[in-house]
């Protein structure tokens, strides 16, 4: 502690006195994939302002291991081969110490084996609950996945709200099917067993087949795993349309700016876990004061995520004072108690960070807080 | 009772989507039979067209009739360009270069637009809003437009190609351009005009299906897909064939998708394509190549 504290100490002092711009023109790279271009650009748009605003906080507080911090970025166009690209010019970087990588299970997915061979710790926020349980040590998850999500829709739909005649409505991709089927297996813990489990392809210009589904199905509460908000504004249109109005708990899509202002009132008084909501504490509220004051945008899980992605680099990099692989891994799984702005984060040995949903409401156009639902394992 | 309401249902929405396959295929069919290539940038038509209508409705804050004109209008203009940038520069070269130039354009435009417009989908709203409601069969106003304006749009075409004397100049056209060349027929200035009306075609099917589907970069090449399958169920490079594949591909897709399953909803217009190319590979109205001669 002591010897550490002097050389410190004198780094500091050798810094000062070897040329101070030389030093600080040296910075911090850490790469960012997002969905720049392609169908899911909105989404990456987000994410990069949820990084440069946790950046320049960064920066603002000294930076990590004294230097600056500067985002890499590579475009995956949404897709899983763009994906695996974007990791391999990264992961060609020598100076790159740590990725924030994809949101998307897919690409998660697709990008695994290239990560596990490259080492390079990396952020991801694909929820899909295998990411992490794949012999891959060098993935961490910034978000809860859906093995919690699917807990929580099931433990407030059968018991807040008693329903018991459930639908699941998922998209056929790695995300909604993973998600589809932790909510079935959530489910049978209380006793329940699904009347329809209902997928659909992502990108369906029309939804009334499934609509006409739910409707033969008299099911009186909707669970679903969707994607695309495009798809999830498309659905509620049609759903209320044939007049289902069944109560509605749907995974983070429901709750997506993107979905709200294209669904309209179709979307009101449904339900959606957000593991980001600018009012389930104070680490939330302040970073949403703050996106709003620069974005004009209000701040949703695309950008949280990264902004605590990045968050948890900078913590990792400045406890562990090493850019080496091993020791950032050592020093992300011993973080406990460290509160980002979607939840506490203690994070296990498989890279899991977060366990625990907020349950929100569509309420005229506005979401609100309704409880945030914590699990211990 | 609840059985035949829902098939209803499902007809319904299939002859709407099928219509806009059918505007979009009618659009590649025109190039196709003017130039011999596929435009791969006409699903960018559409989506042109629908953040066109956005920018002059909801941006300008026009009115929508207005809004659509001008909107038709811009996209002729784009068609123009699109002439004499995409097609015109190489019109000697070939089919492939041609072809590869459509699809650079259909990349351009598709990143332009996200440039300018930005990567959150945009909301449009119907034409006329709400719909009918019959028992528990809801038809949307957005919908009944769609296939009215389709409708409208089969019969102007059937007109102008065969009753006006640019349709029939246009026709001589994409039969033979020698021919009409020695026959004094502008051939440059018909393909220039089949450009613009292919570009307002498919900018209408983008106004048209923008409240269904919202306007975002994406959507004009879902629909293109399958609006391409459709000229080749039909009978490649036919007008007729193009409206009857677009309809045809949109009705099976929604009974498959309704009876066998939604998630390979997608899949049926491909095995529709597949069955169609090993059983008639001309397609419904497509001529045999032997007997094109």
């Amino acid at each position: 502690m002591r010897n550490s504290l002097w050389g410190a100490l004198a780094a500091g002092v050798a810094a000062s006195f070897f040329g101070f711009t030389a030093i600080a023109a040296d910075t911090v790279k850490i790469g960012l994939i997002a969905e720049i271009t392609g169908p899911n650009a909105e989404a990456g748009n987000y994410t990069l302002n949820g990084a440069k605003l946790a950046v320049d906080d960064i920066n603002r507080k000294g930076g990590i291991l004294g230097k600056q911090v500067e985002l890499v970025i590579e475009d995956n166009q949404s897709t899983n081969p763009g994906t695996v690209l974007a990791f391999s010019k990264l992961g060609g970087n020598k100076d790159i110490p740590a990725i924030i990588g994809p949101i998307r299970s897919t690409q998660t997915q697709a990008a695994s084996p290239s990560i596990a061979k490259l080492g390079i710790p990396t952020m991801i926020g694909g929820s899909d609950p295998s990411l992490t349980k794949v012999n891959n040590r060098w993935l961490f998850r910034c978000r809860p996945s859906d093995l919690y999500s699917s807990r929580v829709i099931a433990n407030f739909g059968v018991n807040k709200l008693k329903l018991k005649k459930w639908v699941i409505v998922h998209s056929t991709d790695a995300f909604g099917a993973g998600g589809a089927k932790a909510l079935a297996e959530a489910l049978k813990e209380y006793g329940v067993e699904p009347v329809l489990v209902q997928g659909y392809t992502n990108n369906s210009q029309d939804f009334t087949p499934v609509v006409l589904a739910i409707k033969k199905s008299g099911a009186d509460v909707i669970g679903s795993y969707m994607t695309n908000s495009q798809d999830v504004g498309i659905f509620a249109k049609q759903l209320r349309q044939l007049g289902v109005t069944t109560t509605w708990i749907g995974s983070a899509s429901i709750v997506t700016d993107t979905a709200m202002k294209l669904a309209g009132d179709s979307l009101h008084n449904t339900y959606g876990i957000a593991d980001f909501n600018p009012d389930a504490n104070p680490a939330a509220r302040s970073y949403a004061a703050a996106y709003r004051a620069r974005y004009k945008l209000e701040p949703d899980v695309y950008s949280s995520w990264a902004f605590d992605a990045m968050n948890v680099i900078a913590t990792a990099l400045n406890t562990a004072k090493s850019t080496q692989a091993e020791d950032i891994r050592k020093a992300i799984v011993g973080i406990k108690g460290w509160k980002g702005v979607e939840g506490t984060y203690n994070f296990d040995d498989n890279g899991d960070g977060l366990r625990g949903y907020n349950i929100v409401k569509n309420e005229a156009g506005k979401v609100t807080f309704v409880e945030h639902i914590d699990f211990n394992k | 009772m609840e059985a035949l309401a829902n098939n209803f249902q499902v007809l319904f929405q299939g002859l709407a989507l099928g219509s806009i396959y059918a505007l979009v295929a009618l659009g590649f069919v025109l190039i196709i039979r003017a130039t011999n290539v596929v435009n791969f940038a006409q699903g960018d038509f559409a989506m042109l067209g629908a953040y066109m209508m956005v920018a002059f409705l909801v941006g300008a804050g026009l009115p929508y009739w207005l809004s659509f004109l001008l909107a038709l209008a811009a996209m002729g203009v784009f068609g123009l360009i699109f002439n004499y940038g995409v097609y015109y520069p190489l019109r000697h070269r070939g089919f492939l270069p041609v072809i590869i130039s459509t699809l650079g354009a259909s990349i351009f435009l598709q990143n332009s637009v996200l440039a300018i417009f930005g990567a959150q989908p945009k909301r449009l709203d119907n034409v006329i809003q709400g719909g009918i409601q019959i028992g528990s069969v809801f038809l949307d106003s957005q919908y009944l437009v769609i296939l009215a304006v389709t409708m409208v749009m089969v019969a102007f075409q059937y007109f102008f190609f065969e009753h006006t004397l640019l349709g029939k100049k246009l026709q001589a056209t994409s039969q033979d351009k020698d021919m009409a060349r020695l026959l004094g027929i502008p051939v440059a200035l018909m393909i220039a005009i089949t450009f613009i009306y292919s570009s307002m075609l498919g900018g209408l099917a983008g106004v048209l299906v923008g409240p269904v589907l919202f306007v975002s970069i994406g959507m004009g090449s879902i629909i293109a897909l399958k609006a391409f399958a459709a000229t080749i169920i039909g009978g490649f490079g036919d007008v007729k064939g193009a409206i009857v594949g677009g309809i045809f591909i949109g009705v099976v897709e929604s009974f498959a998708a309704y009876y066998i399953s939604v998630p390979y909803k997608d899949a049926y217009a491909f095995l529709m394509l597949f069955l169609v190319l090993v059983f008639r590979p001309q397609g419904f109205f497509g001529e045999r190549v032997s007997e094109k001669a």
